[in-house]
Parts: C-alpha cells; sequence; structure tokens
C-alpha cells in the first residue's frame, strides 16, 4: 500500500557531467564515459535503497534529453542544428528522415545492470510514441498520424523486450499529450499499441497542460496507473476526481520539482492526505511530480527523503485507524 | 506578389552569423559584459539576418526578432503594469514563454520599439516591415489580474499598440503587422476557462480596429497555428490592409480560400511551414500561389511563411527562405 517510487531522470553528479562534456569534444573515450554513467547508476540505486523507495529507477544517467536519446538509438532520425526551447536555452531536435527502426535494444543493457544491482524491482523506461513524433521534425512520414504510430510499434518492441528481460513494472511516459488535446485519440491509440497484451504493470507520466480537455479521456488511456504532477498546482487537479470512481492507479506527485525548495514531510503528508479522500489506498502510489534531473543531487535526494518520510508518516495512520476502527474507542481515550 | 517572413529568425546559426548569441547572453546576464556589448552583438547577428533575406531575394523584410524570446513579453517588459512571470507553453508547441500577468492598468512610457527599427532599417535599402503583437493576443496569453475583463484589457492594449504603431509609421516602416495567433488558435491557457478555445472575433476585430487608428502606413494582421475554424470571412472584414492566413496548420483554410471569389484586401499567405524542417518543392508552392492569384491581383499578394521561422534551425529556416524566392520567381515568370 501507498508504494513510493520516482518518475524517471534523477540528476547527474558534477563528475559525470564533466566527463558527458568531454566525451562531447572527443577527449574521453565513451568506455570511460560508459563506466562513470555506471558509477553514478550504481550510486543512485544505493541512494534510493538507503532513502526507502519501493520501486527504483535507474536514473538515466546515460540519457541527455528524453526524445533526443531514442532517436540517437533508433534508425530513421538525424540530429538537427540547435534550435531555441525558451529564454537562451537551445536543444538539438530529431528530425525523422527515414524509416523507423530498432536495429539493436535500446533500452535493455542498462535495465539489466541496474536490476543486477538491487532485489527490489526498478521500472524499465521508455518515452512513448507520441512524444517521440511531436518533439521531432518529420520529414518522412506523410502525416503526424503516420510518424506517431511507426513510432509505437518500434517503442512496443523495446517494451516487450524489457518484459522478456524481467521487468515488472514499464512506464511509457507521453508528456507532449496535452499539447493537442485534438491528438488525444491518435495518443490513446499509439500507446495501446506500446502496452497491449504486456503482463508487466503499464504507468504513463503526462504533465499538466489542457487538463480540462484531456481529463476526460485520461481513463481511455491503455496503461495500468498514470502518473500526474499534483504538487506543483498545490493539489487543486483532486478536486476533478472528487466524486469519480477513477478505474486505475494513480502516480501521485507530492513534491513539486520546480523548486529549489524542499517541502516539508508535513506538507507533503497533507497532500497524500487530501488524495485519500479522492483515491483509495491501495490505488496510489506515491513520487515526485517528475523527473528529478533538473535538481542538484542534494535537493533530489531531499525531495526523495520527503517522499519517504510522508508516505511512512501516512501509511502509519491508515494502518492504527484501521487497528482504532475495530475497537471501540472510549470517549477519554478520544479525547485524550 | 511580395515575397516576406513572418517575423522571428534564428537567433543563431551554426553555418553561418554562429552561436555566440548565446554565450553573450549569458555573460550579460552575469553582468560579466555590458549592455553596449550586448547590443553590439543583437547589431551584428540583426544585420546578418537582414542580409541574408536580401541575398536571397525577399521583397520585404524583417529584422528577425533577435532580441525577443517571443512576440508578446518583449512590449509586456516595457510597460508598467505588467509583471513577466513563469514559464508557460506557446500556444501548441514544445517552446516556452514567460507568461505576463497584468497587475495595474498598463501605461507606456515612451516608444518601444522604434529605436531597434530604426536600426533595421540602416542596414538595408529594401523595406523592412515593423512587427507588433495583436491586442487581442496579448490579453489571450497573459493573465489579467487588473481588469479581470478580456474586453478593457484588449481595449487598453489596443490603445498602447496604437501609439507604439503611430511612432513606428512616423519612423518609416512601411508596413505594421499586428500578430495575432490567438485569432486562428484560440486562447492557448485552455485551462484558464472552458471557453478559452472559441475566439471572440468580434473582440479581437475592435481591438485591430483601435490599434490601427489614424496609422499612416499600411497594416496587417497575420493569424497563425489554427484553422480558424469558419472565421476567415469575418476575418477577412478585419480594419487592416492585408491579411495573414496560414493555409500549412489545417487543411481546411486552404480549402476555405478556395471557395472565395475576390478579396477587397489584400493577401499574406502562410504557404511553408515554419514548424517542421521538410523543404516545400517549387511545384507545391506554385499550386498555392495559383490559387491565391484569383483571389488578389498580383500587387496584392504576399507570400510568406506561415509563422516565424525560429522554430527551425538556421540551415532548414535558411533553405525555406531561398525556396520561397525561388518559387515566387518561377511563378512570375510563368
Amino acid at each position: 500500500m501507498l508504494l513510493t517510487t520516482s518518475v524517471g531522470s534523477l540528476p547527474k553528479p558534477e563528475y559525470l557531467m564533466t566527463a558527458r562534456s568531454q566525451a562531447r569534444k572527443g577527449s574521453l573515450d565513451p568506455k570511460q564515459l560508459r563506466a562513470l554513467e555506471e558509477q553514478a547508476t550504481r550510486e543512485w540505486i544505493t541512494t534510493q535503497e538507503q532513502l526507502g523507495i519501493d520501486i527504483i529507477v535507474d536514473g538515466e544517467q546515460y540519457r541527455g534529453d528524453m526524445v533526443a536519446y531514442f532517436a540517437e538509438h533508433l534508425a530513421g532520425f538525424q540530429q538537427s542544428e540547435l534550435v531555441r526551447s525558451y529564454g537562451n536555452r537551445y536543444y538539438r531536435k530529431p528530425i525523422i528522415v527515414g524509416k523507423v527502426g530498432r536495429p539493436r535494444p535500446v533500452t535493455v543493457d542498462w535495465w539489466r545492470f541496474a536490476q543486477a544491482l538491487t532485489t527490489r524491482p526498478v521500472k524499465g523506461m521508455l518515452t512513448g510514441p507520441y512524444t517521440i513524433m511531436d518533439w521531432s521534425f518529420n520529414e518522412f512520414y506523410p502525416s503526424r498520424r503516420a510518424a506517431t504510430l511507426a513510432i509505437a510499434k518500434v517503442v512496443r518492441e523495446e517494451a516487450k523486450a524489457l518484459e522478456q528481460a524481467g521487468a515488472q513494472y514499464i512506464q511509457v511516459d507521453e508528456p507532449a499529450i496535452s499539447t493537442r488535446p485534438e491528438e488525444m485519440d491518435l495518443a490513446i491509440e499509439a500507446l495501446g499499441i506500446v502496452t497491449r497484451g504486456l503482463r508487466a504493470k503499464t504507468i504513463t507520466h503526462i504533465c499538466y497542460g489542457d487538463f480540462e480537455t484531456i481529463g476526460p479521456k485520461l481513463h481511455r488511456l491503455p496503461v495500468d496507473q498514470i502518473d500526474l504532477e499534483f504538487a506543483n498546482r498545490d493539489f487543486e487537479l483532486l478536486s476533478f476526481f472528487k466524486g469519480r470512481r477513477f478505474p486505475k492507479e494513480v502516480g501521485l506527485g507530492i513534491v513539486d520539482v520546480h523548486t529549489h525548495q524542499i517541502e516539508s514531510v508535513e506538507d507533503a503528508a497533507n497532500g497524500l492526505r487530501k488524495a485519500l479522500k479522492v483515491f483509495k489506498p491501495d490505488q496510489i502510489y506515491v513520487d515526485p511530480d517528475c523527473g528529478l534531473k533538473t535538481r542538484t543531487p542534494e535537493e533530489a535526494i531531499g525531495k526523495l527523503r520527503v517522499v519517504v518520510e510522508a508516505t511512512q508518516a501516512v501509511r502509519a495512520e491508515l494502518a492504527n485507524g484501521r487497528r482504532s476502527g475495530l475497537r471501540t474507542p472510549s470517549a477519554a481515550r478520544t479525547a485524550a | 506578389m511580395i515575397t516576406t517572413l513572418i517575423g522571428n529568425y534564428p537567433k543563431i546559426a551554426e553555418g553561418a552569423y554562429g552561436t555566440r548569441l548565446i554565450g553573450t547572453i549569458s555573460r550579460w546576464q552575469r553582468q560579466e559584459i555590458t549592455d553596449e556589448e550586448l547590443e553590439q552583438v543583437y547589431q551584428d547577428i540583426t544585420r546578418a539576418i537582414l542580409q541574408e533575406q536580401e541575398q536571397a531575394g525577399i521583397d520585404l523584410l524583417t529584422d528577425g526578432q533577435i532580441r525577443w524570446e517571443d512576440i508578446v513579453t518583449p512590449i509586456a517588459r516595457r510597460l508598467d503594469g505588467f509583471e513577466v512571470n513563469g514559464l508557460t507553453r506557446w500556444f501548441n508547441n514544445n517552446v516556452y514563454y514567460r507568461r505576463p500577468i497584468l497587475h495595474r492598468a498598463p501605461v507606456r512610457q515612451g516608444p518601444i520599439l522604434v529605436q531597434e527599427y530604426q536600426f533595421a532599417r540602416s542596414c538595408t535599402t529594401r523595406p523592412v516591415k515593423a512587427v507588433l503583437p495583436g491586442p487581442y493576443t496579448v490579453m489571450a496569453v497573459s493573465e489579467d489580474r487588473y481588469y479581470k475583463n478580456p474586453r478593457r484589457f484588449v481595449r487598453r492594449m489596443a490603445e498602447i499598440l496604437n501609439e507604439e504603431a503611430r511612432d513606428l509609421a512616423a519612423a518609416g516602416a512601411p508596413v505594421i503587422q499586428f500578430d495575432d495567433p490567438a485569432i486562428g488558435f484560440g486562447w492557448p491557457g485552455g485551462r484558464h476557462s472552458s471557453k478559452a478555445k472559441t475566439t471572440d472575433m468580434k473582440l479581437a476585430l475592435e481591438g485591430l480596429q483601435i490599434a490601427t487608428r489614424g496609422v499612416k502606413t499600411k497594416t496587417a494582421v497575420v493569424t497563425y497555428f489554427g484553422a480558424l475554424n469558419g472565421r476567415l470571412s469575418q476575418l477577412l472584414n478585419a480594419p487592416v490592409d492585408i491579411i495573414g492566413v496560414d493555409v500549412v496548420s489545417s487543411p481546411t483554410t486552404l480549402a476555405a480560400l478556395k471557395k472565395l471569389r475576390r478579396i477587397p484586401k489584400a493577401l499574406a499567405l502562410g504557404c511553408l511551414d515554419a514548424r517542421n524542417t521538410k523543404l516545400e518543392s517549387v511545384k507545391d508552392l506554385r499550386a498555392v500561389f495559383r490559387i491565391a492569384s484569383k483571389l488578389v491581383p498580383p500587387d496584392h499578394l504576399y507570400v510568406n511563411p506561415n509563422c516565424g521561422l525560429e522554430f527551425l534551425p538556421h540551415r532548414q529556416a535558411l533553405a525555406k527562405v531561398q525556396r520561397l524566392a525561388e518559387a515566387a520567381r518561377a511563378f512570375k515568370e510563368s
């Protein structure tokens, strides 16, 4: 009940940031970079175990951008020159220039590596087909729909391979899904291609966006669990679910990933308590709002610790509440 | 037929004027360089962008909006009354802007873009247009905590933009263009109101009426990102000389244009996809030109990408500029 986890990415330690920049310039060979990525992955897995996180992530120490990483490893994509994302921030947006394919597994080796380091389950982490399409240019497929469905088949192969390798949880993130509500049906269809028939528990993380429009379609997303940001809008999103029976599990973000400040355990626990008025305890998984890669390692650890401690506090209350529910507490005890 | 660009252009160009703007802005933010040093880089890049357009053979140029993060905050930051706040998605793009929040009645403390415009104009012998956000779009992408009333907000912004437009006209701008993506798209901030997707066309046109009043030069409105959803005929009544229509974002817009006969205004045809790298063929562009040329005489037809080219990497942006000029030449010769 109330299992704790993370959304996916964790910050890269200073030494890895330096190594990645050296590798880009060619002054560090790929083997040395790989060794440092493995070291950082080991450290994050130990950290998550020590904090008491139930479902572990590998922290994506070997990934840059969540779409570019897949574009670099799949066939059919080319890297572009820089385009601006906001302010003074630029990134390389992939271009689909040919038939999308999967010449070899993309994430399976890393998943095996991470799972070998812990007895707790490690989530398989994929980026969803709609998001890969929306965050790429398309010069090959005749439409956004055709591109999305072609990518879906390839992501499906990867999900299947993760399941065969033993992944019990497979998360297929679709942060772009709220960008164009009119394409929600396409995103649902594509995600269905990825998750169809998987025995692993499937999860998708989506960002807030135009929630009033996409909200009513959330229950149609073909996954077992939907992970959402609750903390960064002060849990107002809960009002959407109030009074409806939501048929899926919910990944409940209880700390904001965009602030430096570490929330108090009490505030995070209060958020969780509010959520328990809307969802059933065994329906909820508890995590930060989104990937933590933009925080410092210290901030990320601080926020994960708050997730665990807040969850433990609420779990204890639920356990006590159940006990006192069986007895009939005396008036004196209630007053005390 | 007049070739032109909408407004923004890649601020960096790995194969041409370089990426130094990124480092320059970072150093300026850390206060390691002066305002003048930053200004020098802005001017160098602006000059390079104007030259690229000239060399490609574009008729009516833009300064590329190198100083602008989007079309609204450069204005909002320099008016009293706004605070520029958290990152928000720019319509349906994977691009973000800082959402302006209106706290007090907005006040224009003086000309905003006139100096920038004069600089751009001094770099070239070809005409350079001036670009402003449409009042309706300013309202749509901002948060109004003062008026709490779209109409009052739009009307006040329109008065301010009108003062700016008059000053830009006096500075010699041959065309003053109002960018109004919210007319085609609806309000981007759907979560703030369930009605937000429906454009209040009457209000948008009222805003343009005020913004263009007494402006002694040609005026334009350009709409992009959306399908217009049946609002094309209303848009054609906008109190401006040139109507900009994006025929790329939705196929329904071109279909609606085909049904029209003659347009009493000039048309700016957004016919290259500035949000995808795929290069249009001359043949396809000529087919679209042909449709538009039945609606307006040649000197009333502007052809351009559907929106600013900054969504594209520089290489592909430049390729589209060159292709536009090439297709226009081929069309005129045929």
